[in-house]
């Protein structure tokens, strides 16, 4: 029983061509640890250099977003104490796309965020290299925008290194949350 | 004063400032869980030391072969440091190494490199 459903799973990932596939608590040490497999596999599957370099760059960047930003979360030990960390939940695959990668990160945001977070993907979507460099640019010297610890930057990354304009859509899930997805091509 | 020397992590570079020689080196891969916390003790080591350069001369070399978009900020800060010693009349040589192989990290040292009003800049190719 639990053979198959298990089966049945990996069966599912593995048809749309999916080497790897996280779902959980997302934090710095699954980072650190998946991480490293990952540089292992894409040596093993004798990525070149750049590519090898860039799917683990959007790796990073989608995980540290979920890290800082997932509305999906609860309270790690003494939730009285005001230094109480907070735990975040997504979802990460990569899988293969012709001859390239593609990383794909969900999570839940809160529907007070969709629209913000639409039309900063939809400017980045929009943004050509050179465009993208010159806003890059001036987001690193400004201070981050109201209400992100940093995003602009990551999203800009991720952008730069995809080999396609990144692509993303929302669900909703509940009355408080959509679920948000991003995916980007290497 | 004294030297800076820290190993490199899994997810952090290493750091080798050998104010003696005014040679200061940072390589490898950027990715703290904390960039903030990283890098103050290399912010605060750098400010000693350019305080006290005046006119004098001093080396850096850049052979960074990751850096994630935080780590990118906390560059851009040691640059404009190194700028600005530069702009106080002292002789500041940046050198950027990138791997040949990653183009994405030479077009990150011309970004950089473009910022430098005052210290000079050279993009070279990582030797081997």
């Amino acid at each position: 029983m639990h053979a198959r459903e298990l089966f049945d799973i990996r069966n599912a990932l593995r048809k749309q061509e999916i080497i790897f596939a996280y779902s959980g608590p997302v934090t710095e040490t699954v980072l650190s640890g998946v991480g490293e497999a990952i540089k292992q596999k894409l040596v093993i599957d004798d990525a070149d250099t750049k590519t090898l370099r860039s799917v683990f760059a959007v790796f990073v960047e989608q995980m540290q977003n979920m890290i800082r930003y997932s509305a999906e979360k609860v309270p790690i030990g003494d939730t009285e104490s005001p230094f109480n960390e907070i735990m975040r939940y997504g979802i990460l695959t990569i899988g293969r796309e012709g001859d390239g990668y593609v990383i794909h990160a969900g999570n839940l945001v809160s529907h007070s965020d969709v629209e913000r977070l639409r039309e900063r993907l939809s400017k980045i979507r929009s943004m050509n290299k050179e465009e993208l460099r010159a806003v890059r640019k001036e987001r690193l010297r400004g201070d981050p925008e109201e209400g992100s610890k940093g995003a602009g930057l990551g999203l800009m990354e991720i952008a730069r290194r995809a080999s396609k304009p990144i692509e993303f859509d929302f669900s909703d899930v509940d009355d408080e949350h959509a679920f948000f997805t991003l995916k980007a091509a290497v | 004063m004294q030297n800076l020397s820290i190993p490199a992590s899994a997810r952090t570079p290493a750091v080798d400032f050998d104010f003696g020689k005014n040679h200061l080196k940072l390589s490898g891969e950027s990715y703290p869980e904390d960039v903030t916390e990283f890098y103050h003790s290399v912010f605060s080591a750098l400010d000693t030391y350019l305080a006290a350069l005046g006119a004098g001369h001093c080396r850096f070399d850049f052979e960074l072969i990751y850096i994630n978009s935080s780590s990118a900020k906390a560059i851009m800060m040691l640059m404009d440091k190194l700028d600005a010693a530069a702009a106080k009349g002292a002789t500041v040589d940046v050198y950027w190494f990138y791997d040949e192989k990653d183009d994405t990290m030479q077009e990150l040292g011309e970004e950089f490199g473009e910022d430098l009003e005052n210290a000079k800049f050279h993009l070279e190719k990582m030797p081997g």
